[in-house]
């Protein structure tokens, strides 16, 4: 926490401004399908966040992490339509299975070259979508296969997980966000954040000065999957219907990845930058042309990854820390001691 | 009795040529140690130009594969001299070259929603002259185009084995794969290898296109199941193997259609899901893998 506020103060200054203009905001948005729109930017960005604790980190590359929000949505839903229980317990217990879930795959993969997690990740991500699909009750919860489920709408109170206004759900997901932007800062500055760099940079010689690197990749996973299976009650209960493709297919994990990736993987901020600047992409393509040219968007995100990751493999946060740098720190301060720097760090 | 052997041979026959696709992955695997996740995009961008020069010139759909194997060599070819190249040598000292991964994974999107773009969603399928005919042998029945389908793919992988042992590139290209800096010491061009090993990848894929053209639909996303198939079957076969490859494919073809005399169809992916995981636990390095390669 000190290092988090050792910093300059005109960034402190700026930084509470920010804060304070995000949780006012919608006192100024009213229209509900504009707050929809702000609400997935800031839920894809909790997403892209909790997905970086492995991905960004612990230096391998997961694209099935819409498994594990899938997890999320579908054991509170059922959990709640089958018992009365509030989604809030449920969020807990699908993290739990979600994380389980995580340590299994990771378990075997997690020693191996990335490679071998990358497709892992891919199966068990397809494996968990086709399972779902084929399966329409387990004892006395409703599964109902590839049709999905859809909540019945209750009465908007804490309980229920159900609330009238767009901005109590974006308020929830906005304090999401920030717990998991503060935890990563955490972890980043921790031993395990430390164990983590370290092995993914150069895991034989970790492994030589005694660092079980596969041991803390595993507890990330475990705490990566815990947090994204969060989001996927959190998207549950915002849009009240939810289909085994619509919350557990490729498209998603890929969307998450290549926000990770555009934004900046490994950094704090880079999933938030990722999210703002692809999810108004996808919408406004999906809104004007998705009638007409269908698939434009992810086109258009192809190309977007492609020419980032051959101009700034590091993510755009890079190109925007050193334009930010040049207007605040303008005696060039040593980038060494910028703790939220990790690439600085690494050097 | 009869039923399980049919699916048998027709899921060997099926099996050989998801294996040539796996060829082709593992192929480029061995060389640059990437994964081409686009794999599967480059099979449909072949199925669809099978299709198109089927469908224009009316001619026997073997005679494409002369046009669209080396159409998708120089795709191949161009593909990872111009867009993956550049990318490939700022980590070429990473241990795992992620950004490589996830370029790969963009051109498997723009690719299949190129398609999307300009061919629509709807499931085409072109009428041949070996279209739906049966081969019946002692009351089971095969479609013949399966069959020669089969015998192409396995005469493909033989020469490609043999291709890799014996000729000079192959000698080079496997140089390449076990030590690229030893390699480029005895003169051996990196980025040529590389090129021509992608572009060789790219190739199996045309293969399989112009065999899969008289019997499969072609769709936008018809790359993804076998993109996914020949993930399972490379990790079965062991990454950078070409006959683990080919065996590999032909265990998954097995699973798929003997399976299906079982279950449900949606079933046996599932079930090609859980071998997939047995093996990651069991043996990471697949049947053929090499001990350094994982």
């Amino acid at each position: 926490m000190k290092q988090l506020l050792n910093q300059k103060p005109i960034i402190l200054l700026i930084s509470a401004l920010l804060l304070g203009a995000l949780f006012i905001l919608p006192l100024i948005v009213t229209s509900p399908s504009l707050m929809q729109i702000i609400i997935l930017i800031v839920l894809y960005a909790y997403f892209t966040s909790t997905w970086n604790f492995v991905g960004g980190f612990a230096g391998v590359l997961p694209l099935g992490h819409s498994a594990f929000i899938g997890i999320g949505a579908y054991t509170s839903t059922v959990l709640f339509q089958t018992f009365g229980i509030s989604p809030w317990f449920g969020m807990i217990v699908g993290g739990l299975l979600a994380s389980l879930v995580g340590v299994i795959i990771g378990l075997p993969t997690l020693k191996l070259r990335g490679a071998y997690f990358a497709l892992a990740t891919i199966a068990v991500g397809e494996g968990m979508r086709v399972l779902f699909e084929n399966v329409k009750q387990v004892g006395p919860f409703k599964i109902n296969g590839p049709s999905g489920i859809s909540l019945p709408l209750m009465e908007s109170s804490f309980w229920t997980f159900q609330f009238g206004s767009k901005a109590t759900y974006y308020y929830i997901i906005l304090i999401m966000l920030l717990v998991v932007l503060l935890l990563t800062y955490f972890m980043m500055n921790s031993k395990v954040g430390y164990y983590l760099a370290a092995g993914g940079e150069e895991p034989e010689a970790a492994e030589a000065l005694g660092i079980k690197v596969s041991r803390y990749k595993l507890i990330a996973m475990a705490i990566s999957c815990f947090l994204a299976a969060l989001g996927g009650t959190f998207y549950a209960q915002l849009m009240l219907y939810f289909y085994p493709k619509s919350i557990m297919g490729l498209d998603l994990s890929f969307e998450i990845a290549f926000i990770a990736l555009i934004g900046g993987r490994g950094t704090i901020l880079g999933p938030v930058l990722g999210a703002l600047l692809l999810r108004p992409v996808s919408e406004l393509t999906r809104i004007y042309l998705g009638a007409s040219l269908p698939g434009l968007h992810l086109v258009i995100f192809g190309l977007i990854l492609i020419v980032v990751m051959r101009y700034y493999p590091k993510g755009l946060v890079e190109p925007i820390k050193k334009l930010i740098d040049r207007f605040i720190h303008k005696p060039a301060r040593g980038k060494a001691d910028d703790p939220s720097n990790p690439s600085a760090r690494q050097e | 009795m009869l039923g399980i052997i049919e699916a048998l041979i027709n899921g060997v026959l099926m099996g050989s040529i998801y294996g040539l696709t796996a060829v082709g992955l593992t192929l480029i695997f061995g060389v640059m140690k990437v994964i081409n996740f686009a794999h599967g995009s480059i099979l449909m961008v072949g199925m669809f130009s099978a299709y198109w020069f089927v469908k224009l010139t009316g001619l026997n759909p073997y005679l494409a594969i002369p046009v669209v194997v080396p159409f998708l060599f120089y795709f191949g070819y161009f593909m990872q001299s111009w867009i993956i190249r550049p990318i490939f040598e700022a980590e070429k000292d990473v241990r795992e070259p992620i950004t490589v991964i996830i370029v790969t994974t963009g051109i498997w999107y723009v690719l299949d929603n190129l398609s999307l773009l300009f061919f629509g969603a709807e499931y085409r399928v072109v009428k041949t002259s070996v279209t739906g005919k049966i081969f019946e042998f002692y009351d089971m029945y095969f479609l013949l185009p399966k069959i020669i389908g089969a015998g192409i793919t396995i005469l493909c992988a033989i020469y490609l084995y043999w291709f890799l042992k014996h000729s000079k590139m192959g000698k080079a290209i496997r140089a390449t794969s076990l030590d690229r800096e030893a390699a480029s010491l005895m003169g051996i061009k990196q980025s040529k290898i590389y090129n021509i090993a992608f572009g060789m990848g790219c190739a199996c894929c045309g293969m399989a296109a112009c065999v899969l053209i008289p019997f499969y639909y072609v769709y936008p996303t018809v790359g993804v199941p076998f993109d996914i198939k020949a993930f399972i079957i490379v990790v079965l076969g062991g990454l950078g193997s070409i006959p683990g490859a080919i065996i590999g494919g032909i265990i998954v073809g097995i699973i798929e259609n003997v399976g299906a005399q079982f279950m449900a169809s949606t079933w046996t992916e599932l079930l090609l899901y859980g071998v997939f995981l047995f093996v990651l636990l069991v043996k990471p390095s697949g049947l053929f893998g090499m001990k350094q390669d994982f």
